[in-house]
């Protein structure tokens, strides 16, 4: 097995160049720790909500004054009706206004009795800050799935979402940032592979009868190595700095896996197309930055115009960070991701299809 | 992308009728058939025709830019000819690759090495890569370190070798697939005289076995090792032979060098009438013309008074043979 030499060769060569290694491990493990320190520390921030009970039952008071009130990141006021919470809300005194329709209380106990319930919250959020009122509304989907003890989602302005109480900045950002990690390994895995045609050592391994495939998952074998280590990291980092995972671990690191290989795979493409460092670096920032903000890897995509998003979906980052937050963050399963997860494989495929094409054409000038 | 290659097909056919006669032999290790390379409009190798017969070792002699890397690219499977073909071993370049690779071994221009790698594990990635089984791999690995000296640094990173160490090395990995043919493309460049030489003792000790294609232009170099030379200059073989050939080939005078005491003004001014080229240094007189006799030298130099201390023919150098050849200065 050639392609096993090629790896361990790969991944010798990665782990006893400081530099390399340094680049692969501690540059995005970097950027987790500023954004951990930065965003998950233990000051936990509070947000003003206002509550407008249109039920006004002993459930929905009880879920206000009960639940509502303990959840440490809400700050909640109540208002008598939805038109003055609108009017604190345009004002900027609350971040969110939250209206609990009438006909709350029966759905909230039909679900305490087993029945199917349809519990619907209305929540008018604030626009311009999106982390923050993604953030409120899964704490409030999180405590009335709590409270009515019902497993399926509920209805939040058409909206589904489940989030652990102790929600914190973090839990919305870490995905984001760890897809950023694996997006870093575009010009990573090209580097080790245009480092060897600068040296001169890829010509001499061609000179032997290996095959580009060989050479090509060489390389991407080693990577994957690489790439499931700072997977790990990334996430013992995030649980560290208080990322909560609700959804299924191996999930969300299927997700993960599969992102890293479409990088590494886009990587192989250029650094086949490329001849030297010089070549392969811009084109790699070239894809990888744009891609970064794209892809909504650090802020909601929600605020970019329609284009701007359609431009994004034809890429595999945005896919990854929605399917990574609905896992981690709403806690959804592998029919709620499959989608995502086959057109991540697609790209994959796609990207290491032309990568061996590619290198195809390029072995012999 | 399609045409070009159609068009590239067509004049790989388009080889002269001498060209497809000749016929390819089981005793040629390599035989080109005009085999040619051009970088846009520069021509880096023009219409190649070479026979090197199995067991010799040929040099390839030329300065900087006069294609022996361009040619050797060609012979390995690194670099597409635009024109003509090569069989090694029989096998066609353009068409059996991967058949011409599991018969040849390559040592190439830089000395590309996995510097972190050891030399065990550098030697034993290009035996895998090279079909070798891993029991053999490691075998002869630890054979060729102890045989080009490098078997106390065995399992030191090659990075902190110095360049006679890692141009040993180079030639190993190009040893370790057991190869029918071993191309070493300036296999001493910047080394210092020492390490050249202490290389080209390893060279010289597997001669005969394989067929070795070198490329240098150190002129010692060749004339050391060679059993035939190619002159190659602007991509085309400018004289072949062995080195004494291209030195009687070329250079049709002869030097005599006479050193002499007693040497008067009225002497040396006679010399000078009697002989076209006289230089005259010292006591050192160095007389070049085509037809010397050397007893009648001698015998005028002696009447003019003088007393002759030594006289020799001084063989012609292969670097005289070169600028003849090529009528121009090494720009190597």
């Amino acid at each position: 097995m050639k392609f096993l030499s090629l790896t361990l060769r790969n991944f010798k060569e990665t782990c006893r160049d400081p530099l390399a290694l340094g680049f692969l491990i501690a540059f995005p493990l970097l950027f987790m720790l500023l954004f951990g320190a930065a965003l998950g520390g233990s000051s936990s921030p509070s947000y003003a909500v206002g509550i407008v009970d249109e039920d006004n039952t002993q459930v929905s008071s009880q879920f206000v004054n009960e639940v509502l009130v303990q959840i440490p990141l809400l700050d909640i006021a109540v208002f008598e009706s939805e038109a003055e919470a609108l009017d604190d809300l345009k004002q900027g005194n609350i971040r969110s206004a939250l209206v609990i329709p009438a006909g709350f209380g029966d759905e909230v106990t039909k679900s305490w009795q087993r029945l199917d319930p349809n519990i619907i919250l209305n929540i008018t959020y604030d626009e311009s800050d999106l982390t923050v009122s993604s953030q409120i509304i899964s704490a409030l989907n999180s405590a009335i799935r709590n409270y009515a003890q019902v497993q399926i989602p509920v209805t939040i302005n058409t909206s589904h979402i489940n989030v652990e109480i102790e929600v914190s900045q973090i839990d919305f950002i870490a995905p984001g940032i760890i897809i950023f990690g694996l997006l870093i390994m575009v010009p990573t895995s090209a580097r080790i592979m245009v480092r060897d045609k600068e040296t001169g050592f890829m010509s001499r391994m061609l000179t032997t009868p290996t095959y580009p495939w060989e050479f090509i998952s060489g390389y991407s074998v080693s990577l994957l190595v690489i790439a499931v280590v700072q997977i790990v990291i990334f996430i013992l980092l995030g649980v560290a700095f208080g990322m909560n995972i609700v959804g299924n671990i191996w999930l969300a690191f299927l997700i993960f896996l599969l992102t890293a290989i479409c990088s590494i795979g886009i990587g192989m493409v250029v650094a086949s197309l490329s001849k030297s460092e010089n070549q392969a670096e811009p084109l790699c920032w070239l894809i990888a930055m744009p891609l970064a903000v794209l892809s909504g890897v650090w802020f909601s995509r929600e605020i970019m115009p329609e284009y701007i998003q359609v431009l994004g979906d034809i890429f595999p980052y945005a896919n990854a960070v929605s399917a990574a937050r609905v896992v981690i963050i709403r806690g959804a399963d592998f029919s709620a991701v499959s989608g995502p997860v086959l057109f991540l494989s697609c790209w994959a495929a796609g990207a290491f299809i032309l990568g061996i094409a590619l290198f195809r054409r390029r072995m012999r000038g | 992308m399609l045409e070009f290659s159609l068009d590239q097909d067509k004049r790989r056919c388009q080889l002269s009728t001498e060209e497809l006669n000749r016929e390819t032999s089981d005793s040629m290790a390599i035989q080109t058939f005009g085999l040619s390379r051009s970088f846009g409009p520069v021509v880096a190798v023009g219409d190649l025709n070479l026979d090197i017969p199995r067991g010799e070792l040929f040099a390839l002699l030329g300065p900087n830019g006069s294609g022996k890397s361009t040619t050797i690219n060609m012979l390995c499977c690194l670099l597409k000819p635009t024109r003509g073909t090569a069989r090694i071993m029989g096998f066609d370049i353009n068409r059996q690759p991967n058949s011409v690779k599991a018969l040849t071994g390559v040592s190439p221009q830089e000395t590309t090495l996995s510097e972190h790698l050891s030399p065990l594990e550098n030697l034993e990635l290009i035996a895998s890569l090279s079909n070798v089984s891993r029991t053999r791999a490691r075998q002869w690995s630890a054979g060729l370190v102890e045989i080009m000296g490098l078997g106390d640094r065995a399992r030191d990173q090659v990075r902190k070798f110095s360049g006679g160490m890692k141009r040993r090395l180079s030639i190993a990995m190009a040893l370790i697939s057991d190869p029918a043919i071993v191309f070493l493309d300036e296999p001493t460049l910047g080394l210092d005289p020492q390490a050249r030489r202490a290389l080209w003792e390893y060279i010289a000790s597997f001669k005969g076995d394989k067929t070795i294609l070198l490329t240098t232009h150190y002129m010692e170099e060749a004339d050391f090792l060679a059993d035939r030379i190619g002159i190659i200059d602007a991509g085309k073989i400018a004289a072949l032979g062995t080195s004494l050939d291209l030195k009687t080939q070329a250079v049709d005078t002869h030097t005599m060098v006479i050193n002499a005491w007693n040497l008067t003004i009225r002497a040396l001014d006679s010399i000078r009438v009697k002989f076209e080229n006289v230089k005259i240094n010292g006591g050192c007189i160095s007389i070049t013309g085509r037809q010397l006799d050397f007893k009648e030298t001698v015998d005028y130099i002696h009447s003019t008074g003088a007393v002759i201390r030594s006289a020799y023919f001084k063989e012609p150098s292969l670097e005289e043979a070169y600028l003849k050849i090529t009528g121009k200065e090494l720009r190597g």
